[in-house]
């Protein structure tokens, strides 16, 4: 008998967590890394147009060609460049890992050099070819690197966010801090700010279409804005195929020189 | 003026042909690119022209499958006259799951020195105007068959080069004429090339990985030096032929990262290597040794500015007192870059550093992409030193300008 009471309270008490779970809102780091784990595909394709936008409103556009792949706890992207001419062929690939603290590697490939050179990673605050987007901005920021405060929800376009609040664990980073829109739905950051070291606005980033191909959410069109220099960045994702089969092997120092 | 203008034009009409055609027979894959550039260039010490020229530069390419072909002519009217059209590249590709097939002519390039040739040993260079090109322009074609073998970050490359051709040294009149390693002025008859038959063939293989935190080559070679040592006839008067001659080689290169900074080191051994000597000493005006070279060498960042620095040693062993190198040479490279205003302006200053007399080149360059395509750029050649690698043109300071269209 004893037991049977024993039972039904141990049901009871996993019954309340249960309910408590479900309606209980949840914290900024779940929240951040619900967008971190969120499935990306075991490999992906596709077209990246890049127009760089100046204060005066004269655009630059880059055209490149891109394949993305996971090997165990290895990402892999390279991306190689069709257009403007006098980067045709110039090609970059980095290979992050989920190891915490390792850095990434990275190698270009100029074909004026006909040579492909390891380039130093520590650059993360560094511009990506000329744009609004640094490297970090680019890349997979692990949820671990800040600390985050949920500060509310609010509604972008129509989609129910979650509001996050990112604050760098380390001071030496390039932001004093960032917030985050993330959708609910759909685990995707959909815009973000991004504040300088003295605390000012420096850029936004709006996410103006996100695409569901073959299971998993794709960024189609985003573009950043440093609202201090007035400058912008327009990136568009095309032809974008996912779990295709790309292999281990087309990441490598041959595939950087013959081109995608 | 009319003649370049011409040929201009029968190239151009013939490249738009072609790719007419080639677009005709298949939707994809043809493609045409390049670019043209103007330059002028004068020496400090009395303005004189040292260079005045005008470039196109074609690419034409074409895919159809697994297979497709490249050819880069190159049209060049420098100094007023217009050079014959020279085919920098023209090969054919093949490729495949785990190898790829390379036929023609085409440049191989190895190594990963910054302006060092350690293990770059199989596209000889253009230095008939020392250092001063871009080093895409340093490099000459080879022609013959490359293999590549591929699996995973894996690579092995064989190349058979049953065709020598060897590097292009400066006018013995012009301002980058060396100084020749003789007491006296000699008196230098015509050389041969090795003929084309097997037996001259050239080989060279490359096994290289790519990895996590470093990569690693190791390469191999039995081929014809590219510039010959030159070989006693008669001593009075002293005269000289240019002799081209066979030797082996073996090498690695490897770079890794390590913490903010790229570490690099690149080492060849050359064995039986000719080294010009005393006449009076060696009756032939050289003497066989074999030679160690290596570089060691890290690229860094610091406040957004891109450095680069190098050592270079080579060693030659067994070195005996009458040869004219000494047993061992040291030399530096310093680079430093920075681009600004979203990348549209790029500063950079590279140096060579001799250490022994010392002597030195410096090559500051500044770019300005106007547009997409269109870039201008200005630099200067500056020679420091009496004697030395560098310091021999120390009379050959300039500067130059000019734009560059790519399409």
């Amino acid at each position: 008998m004893k037991y049977y009471r024993n039972a039904l309270i141990l049901l009871a008490a996993l019954a309340l967590t249960a309910v408590t779970a479900a309606t209980a809102e949840p914290t900024g780091l779940s929240v951040m890394q619900a967008v971190y784990d969120r499935p990306q595909g075991k490999d992906m394709s596709g077209l990246l147009t890049m127009t760089l936008v100046d204060a005066k409103g004269k655009e630059r556009v880059r055209s490149i060609k891109q394949i993305l792949g996971t090997f165990g706890a290895v990402d892999k992207k390279l991306m190689v460049f069709q257009s403007p001419a006098d980067v045709r062929g110039t090609s970059f690939m980095n290979w992050s890992y989920a190891e915490a603290g390792k850095s990434d590697d990275q190698w270009i490939y100029l074909p004026a050099l006909k040579r492909v050179k390891r380039i130093s990673s520590e650059g993360r605050g560094d511009y990506f070819m000329g744009s609004d987007f640094t490297y970090d901005d680019l890349g997979d920021r692990h949820p671990s690197a800040d600390n985050h405060m949920l500060t509310g929800t609010e509604t972008i376009d129509g989609d129910p966010c979650w509001v996050v609040e990112s604050v760098p664990k380390n001071p030496a980073d390039l932001y004093s801090r960032t917030v985050t829109w993330v959708s609910k739905e759909k685990s995707v950051g959909v815009k973000r700010d991004y504040y300088d070291k003295r605390g000012a606005l420096q850029k936004t980033l709006r996410v103006s279409s996100v695409e569901f191909i073959s299971g998993v959410w794709i960024i189609k069109k985003t573009e950043m804005h440093n609202v201090q220099k007035g400058t912008s960045t327009r990136m568009e994702f095309t032809d974008v195929k996912i779990n295709t089969g790309i292999a281990d092997g087309s990441f490598s120092e041959l595939a950087m020189t013959r081109g995608l | 003026m009319k003649k370049s203008i011409r040929i201009v034009a029968i190239i151009a009409l013939a490249a738009l042909a072609a790719l007419a055609v080639m677009s005709a027979a298949a939707d994809d894959g043809a493609a045409i690119n390049g670019y043209v550039r103007s330059k002028v260039g004068a020496l400090v010490d009395g303005g004189d022209y040292f260079i005045a020229e005008n470039v196109l530069d074609l690419r034409l390419s074409y895919t159809l499958g697994a297979a497709g072909f490249y050819a880069n002519p190159v049209l060049y009217e420098r100094d007023g006259a217009v050079l014959p059209v020279e085919l920098r590249e023209a090969y054919i590709d093949m490729r495949g799951d785990l190898l790829d097939v390379r036929v023609g002519k085409q440049q191989i390039i190895w190594g990963k020195g910054d302006g060092v040739f350690i293990t770059d040993i199989v596209s000889p260079k253009d230095l008939s105007q020392f250092l001063i090109p871009d080093f895409e322009e340093l490099r000459l074609a080879v022609t013959g068959a490359k293999i590549n073998l591929h699996a995973g970050t894996h690579g092995l490359e064989l190349a058979w080069l049953p065709w020598f051709t060897p590097s292009v040294t400066p006018s013995a009149t012009g301002i980058w004429a060396p100084t020749m390693p003789f007491a006296t002025t000699p008196t230098i008859q015509s050389g041969t090339l090795p003929g084309f038959n097997l037996g001259n063939s050239e080989y060279f293989a490359r096994y290289s990985w790519m990895g996590s935190s470093f990569d690693v080559s190791l390469m191999g070679g039995w081929f014809w030096n590219d510039t010959p040592a030159y070989k006693v006839v008669s001593l009075g008067p002293l005269t000289v032929k240019p002799e081209y001659y066979q030797l082996a080689a073996g090498g690695y290169a490897v770079s890794g990262a390590l913490g903010p900074f790229i570490l690099r080191s690149e080492g060849a051994f050359y064995g039986n290597k000719r080294f010009q000597g005393n006449p009076m000493v060696y009756p032939d005006g050289y003497a066989e040794k074999n030679e160690i070279q290596y570089l060691v060498g890290s690229d860094f960042s610091v406040a957004g500015y891109n450095f680069g620095v190098q050592f270079i040693q080579d060693i030659i062993l067994d070195h005996e007192d009458d040869l004219v190198d000494d047993a061992v040479k040291n030399t530096a490279t310093f680079v430093v870059a920075k681009t600004f205003l979203r990348d549209t302006l790029t500063v950079e200053v590279f140096s060579y550093v001799g250490l022994a007399a010392p002597d030195a080149l410096i090559k500051p360059k500044v770019t300005l992409d106007v547009s997409d395509g269109l870039e201008v750029f200005a630099g200067a050649y500056i020679f420091l030193g009496d004697s030395g690698d560098f310091g021999q043109y120390d009379e050959n300071d300039g500067v130059y300008a000019g734009a560059k269209l790519s399409f």
